[in-house]
């Protein structure tokens, strides 16, 4: 470049310095400062001192000096007094010269900028991590649903299955029960389970030509547990499964039954019983209990007005106490009358409004003479679905009727 | 008394200008603010009986446009090269300065900071990504200049390895 006249340079030079606060620094080859001058208070470097090690009173020259190459320059470079300079080096001979020009407006506009493109990619690199988690947990939701569709059929026809196998079981229970009898005397019934399989179980046969058992007996809980215990209960009184037991002594029978139920080895299942022994001949009806409802004993005929009798015995619930013993109690049943022995599901009925059914209400209901269209047991079971507001009742529903006419004995 | 120069490098946003406010101020703020050029700060501390004055470079971070001006590491004797754990490609970032300087400079040593283990929820550095580095023979320690948490251990670990 052609050498510009001295006034022009000195001009552009006071320019320069003027609007660039020029300040300059000279460094000799042992790294003293020998120069200083220009505006460097606007540095906030006033108080540097001639002579003295550079680095030492300058930090952005530790490590810099020597410079195998000048020119050299660090772009906006804050100086202490917070400005904002390019500082330029350039080589003279042995000596260093450092010339520094302000650019804090430059470098407050370039901050400016740079912030906002700093500030969008940084906010678009957050949006596509944020996608891709997106995408990532959609295609994690997807493979949960699928396998929660495959895990629902697969449990669709488990359920099925199980299904399928408690109304089997249901069957099996139904079958366990013996059919209503009509001679000498009338005797039948109403199994209703509130689950799919219920605690409840009853039967009644001949023990030999003069006596005839009956009994029933409630297993707490519903389901299978309570189904298989009422089931194999029955069948130990029905197969007449005790040994060394008069089966026409009902205390006797609930004696040994007790032992052979206890709740420790029957998966903590107890059950109440009511066994009774009947002579025809005689009208004579033993009886013992284990912790279930009183039969109740209604004189007459279902077409009058009849007196209700509760046949009371007491006694342990079978299965809690491996000592229990049981007492026989004895009534003379005078024909014409009816026997009505249930499980508690017939009579603890709770109304919509919370409150429990009476027992006077339901031996009152017993008392009165029923409608020529309707069986006593249909009355009994209509009259708990309507005051339980519902025909699901919320326990198994087991009933016997035995009726006795003049012509029996 | 030794004084030493180092060198803060990385990615832009990685945290640099606030772990070395961190490390001289004991401050820390929210607020981002993108450096522009340098800015020079200086601390004096005790590393094994020996007092070390550290001139530390903060130096813009480097993006998309305009790389790391390795010039400036003239006379350094080591620098942190840092890495912010919620952005992975500031790794890769750190990987390329990590060559360059090498390639330029030399090898002086370094110690690469994982910045931010404050957001662990938020994490997207791979521990795969980390091994592939400390395989490499690299130094990271983690960091956050939001807590302080390593932030005087790695500082003074570097001036423990420049002072040596």
């Amino acid at each position: 470049m052609q050498r510009l006249p001295a006034k022009i340079t000195d001009s552009l030079l006071r320019l320069v310095s003027s609007q660039r606060f020029l300040a300059h620094l000279a460094v000799d080859q042992n790294e003293h400062l020998i120069r200083a001058g220009g505006d460097l208070a606007h540095y906030g470097l006033a108080d540097l001192r001639i002579g003295n090690p550079a680095a030492e009173q300058l930090p952005f020259l530790e490590g810099m000096l020597p410079l195998p190459e000048t020119p050299f320059l660090i772009r906006s470079l804050q100086m202490p007094s917070g400005r904002i300079a390019d500082v330029h080096f350039f080589g003279d001979d042995e000596v260093v010269w450092v010339i520094l020009l302000d650019t804090t407006a430059e470098h407050d506009e370039t901050q400016r900028v740079q912030q906002k493109a700093y500030d969008m990619t940084l906010l678009s690199e957050r949006e596509a991590r944020l996608i891709a988690q997106l995408e990532a947990t959609n295609t994690e939701l997807t493979r949960a649903h699928n396998a929660l569709a495959e895990s629902r059929e697969a449990l669709l026809v488990v359920h099925n299955r199980l299904s399928e196998e408690l109304r089997e079981a249901e069957r099996y229970v139904r079958a366990v029960l013996p059919q209503p009898i009509a001679e000498p005397f009338t005797l039948d019934w109403i199994y209703l389970p509130t689950a799919e399989l219920g605690g409840d179980s009853f039967g009644y046969h001949w023990i030999d030509d003069d006596h005839f058992a009956l009994y029933l007996l409630d297993v707490c809980g519903h389901g299978i547990g309570s189904a298989l215990l009422s089931v194999a209960a029955n069948q130990t009184l029905r197969s007449q499964a005790l040994p060394d037991t008069d089966f026409r002594d009902p205390a006797a029978v609930l004696n040994a039954l007790n032992p052979v139920y206890q709740m420790d080895r029957h998966n903590d299942l107890y059950f109440t019983i009511w066994y009774g022994v009947l002579h025809p001949a005689s009208g004579t009806l033993r009886f013992a209990s284990a912790g279930h409802p009183s039969p109740l004993l209604v004189k007459g005929t279902s077409d009058r007005h009849g007196a209700v009798e509760p046949l009371k015995a007491r006694g342990p619930i079978m299965g809690m106490t491996p000592n229990a013993r049981y007492k026989s109690e004895q009534c003379v049943i005078e024909a014409p009358a009816r026997l009505f022995v249930f499980s508690d599901g017939v009579f603890e009925i709770t109304r919509p409004d919370g409150s429990m059914l009476e027992a006077e209400t339901f031996q009152e209901l017993l008392s009165r003479p029923v409608d020529p269209d309707l069986s006593e047991l249909e009355r009994l079971l209509k009259f708990a679905r309507e005051t339980n507001g519902n025909d699901s009742l919320e326990d198994d529903f087991s009933v016997m009727r035995l009726e006795l006419t003049p012509s029996v004995g | 008394m030794l004084q030493k120069k180092i060198c803060l490098l990385g990615a832009f946003g990685v945290g640099k200008t606030s772990l070395t406010r961190r490390f001289v101020e004991s401050i820390f703020s929210d607020n981002y603010l993108t450096t522009v050029g340098v800015k020079i700060d200086k601390k004096e501390l005790s590393v094994d009986d020996k007092q070390i004055s550290l001139i530390m470079w903060d130096i813009a971070g480097e993006d998309e446009v305009s790389a790391v001006r390795t010039s400036y590491l003239r006379g350094a004797a080591g620098y942190l090269l840092v890495v912010d754990m919620t952005r992975a490609q500031t790794l890769e970032v750190a990987g390329n300065i990590q060559q360059r300087v090498s390639s330029e400079i030399g090898d002086i040593p370094f110690l690469c900071l994982l910045n931010k283990i404050d957001l662990e929820e938020e994490r997207d550095v791979s521990e795969a990504g980390l091994q592939a580095r400390q395989d490499a023979g690299w130094t990271i320690l983690r960091t956050s200049a939001k807590t302080g948490e390593g932030v005087e251990a790695a500082f003074t670990e570097l001036a423990r390895r420049i002072s040596a």
